[in-house]
């Protein structure tokens, strides 16, 4: 799972509506993969994205890159290292926890069980 | 250069054609290989399976580009690493990424992914792509297979970019105006029985000895997900998630003798963009492409009946169906439930029906497409 995927969940367990983002991470294990840099795709995003949850995320794991406030001149350099962040940073395992109700969603070999039990829907 | 689509043709008929415009007295060299200019000659015999002894129509005309049809070879499920029982033909999900409008920069989004096939069709025009499934085990394959093998396979790394397990009636997505298109083929009932997080009989309780699910190989309860409900929930989400202009492109299964166009599900902020049919008998599918194309107002639900209000569907209707009941199910005091409606019970009650088998037979394509908006 890519960091730009995580910064679209929240914990979505039944009645657990405040606080429930950004998950929380927890026992990673990273790998970088390098992929076609796509400024378009990274400027369309960032306008939806929520900076400090990514600031915050990127600091559980180590990525001190990001500065804490998003500047307004996004020169390529800046979306460069933004690249690497959002696209060639993945979750191969690990496992994502609700700051609110401590829900834990498992990852594995890259993808996100975020699948709840009949008693939290 | 001579070619022939669904025929063949001579050398000698190729050069005599190529001959035929000497007169024209082109004084640069003849290079079949690698030619700078590629003129074309296009001789229509029509669609007859005995074609007539002359064409009807001859078009001359320069190459000024080519199309894509190899991609269909290249997506090939015969050729495909993993594939499942639901995996989506390779010229349908070409066609489904057209109808999507994908093209580089775009974020489309499948939440019935399966074994993958529009992620890869989707991000092979330049989109970035994510799928969900409420079955992680068609994700996952086997050690070597899977949709990440595919991925691989296509050289698609880095515009597949996730897969995730979840129940898209119980989804984590923020609210926001995350996909440019939604483009999937929701689960039947026919080949993949649709599930959605529940059970069959409510009064039954979990086991309270080990009611944790936090075990590794916990997977819930699933109940049976009936087709109009998917629909009404795959229109709502569309609404909700997609951006303005954003296309929603999926299949909807129909029996045809019950099938009418008041069948389509509406919502106050889809517009039907296409609705083309493909045939296999008593029943057929039909690729629909809606877009959005107003804000979404939370609390305006999808008519899954569809029994009032389909002023611009019906003008698109009334023009090519023939037997178009709208104007008995409009003011009839019961509702007339939509042809998919059981689809799964209808389709495995219908004795006849035992003898056919899902083909992908491409024969039967029929295309009524009724672009409304071109």
């Amino acid at each position: 799972m890519r960091l730009v995927t995580h910064n679209m969940l929240q914990c979505h367990v039944k009645g657990c509506n405040s606080n429930n983002f950004p998950l929380q991470l927890s026992d990673v294990e990273i790998e970088i993969q390098e992929t076609d840099f796509n400024p378009k795709f990274l400027r369309n995003m960032l306008s939806k994205l929520e900076w400090n949850a990514l600031v915050k995320t990127a600091l559980e794991i180590n990525i001190t890159t990001l500065p804490n406030v998003l500047p307004n001149d996004l020169d390529e350099e800046f979306l460069k290292m933004l690249h690497r962040v959002l696209l060639e940073t993945h979750i191969k395992q690990g496992q994502m926890i609700c700051p609110n109700c401590n829900h834990t969603y498992p990852i594995k070999d890259g993808i996100p069980n975020m699948l709840l039990s009949e008693t939290e829907t | 250069m001579v070619s022939a689509f669904g025929s063949t043709c001579s050398s000698d008929y190729q050069i005599r054609i190529i001959d035929s415009f000497a007169y024209l007295g082109f004084k640069g060299d003849i290079d079949l290989k690698n030619p700078e200019v590629t003129f074309g000659v296009l001789e229509d015999y029509g669609l007859d399976s005995v074609p007539p002894l002359e064409p009807f129509m001859i078009y001359f005309g320069r190459l000024i580009a080519s199309g894509n049809r190899d991609l269909i070879q290249t997506f090939n499920l015969k050729k495909r690493k993993y594939i499942g029982n639901t995996s989506m033909d390779a010229e349908l999900s070409l066609i489904m990424a057209n109808q999507a409008l994908a093209v580089p920069g775009k974020l489309i989004y499948d939440p019935f992914v399966g074994t993958g096939s529009f992620l890869f069709t989707c991000a092979q025009f330049g989109s970035f792509t994510m799928g969900s499934d409420i079955d992680g085990r068609q994700i996952r394959g086997q050690t070597d297979r899977s949709v990440k093998s595919n991925v691989e396979q296509y050289h698609l790394q880095g515009k597949v970019l996730d897969t995730l397990v979840f129940d898209i009636c119980h989804h984590p997505w923020r609210d926001n105006l995350w996909f440019d298109a939604i483009v999937t083929d929701p689960p039947y009932g026919v080949r993949a029985g649709a599930k959605t997080l529940g059970r069959k009989n409510p009064t039954k309780r979990p086991l309270t000895i080990d009611g944790t699910h936090e075990g590794k190989d916990y997977y819930p309860p699933t109940k049976p997900y009936e087709m109009s409900e998917v629909l009404s929930d795959l229109l709502e989400f569309a609404a909700r998630f997609l951006v303005l202009g954003g296309r929603l492109v999926y299949w909807l299964p129909t029996l045809v003798d019950e099938y009418s166009s008041s069948d389509l599900p509406e919502h106050s902020s889809m517009r039907l963009v296409s609705n083309s049919e493909q045939n296999f008998g008593q029943w057929s599918r039909r690729l629909v492409t809606m877009e959005k194309f107003k804000d979404n107002i939370i609390g305006e639900r999808t008519n899954i009946h569809n029994v009032r209000g389909v002023d611009n569907l019906s003008s698109v209707y009334k023009k090519n169906d023939v037997n178009s009941n709208e104007a008995e199910t409009t003011n009839t005091k019961e509702k007339k439930k939509p042809g998919h409606y059981l689809f799964r019970e209808k389709y495995f009650s219908s004795k006849s029906d035992k003898k056919q088998i899902w083909t992908r037979n491409k024969d039967q394509n029929r295309d009524d497409d009724t672009d409304n908006t071109t």
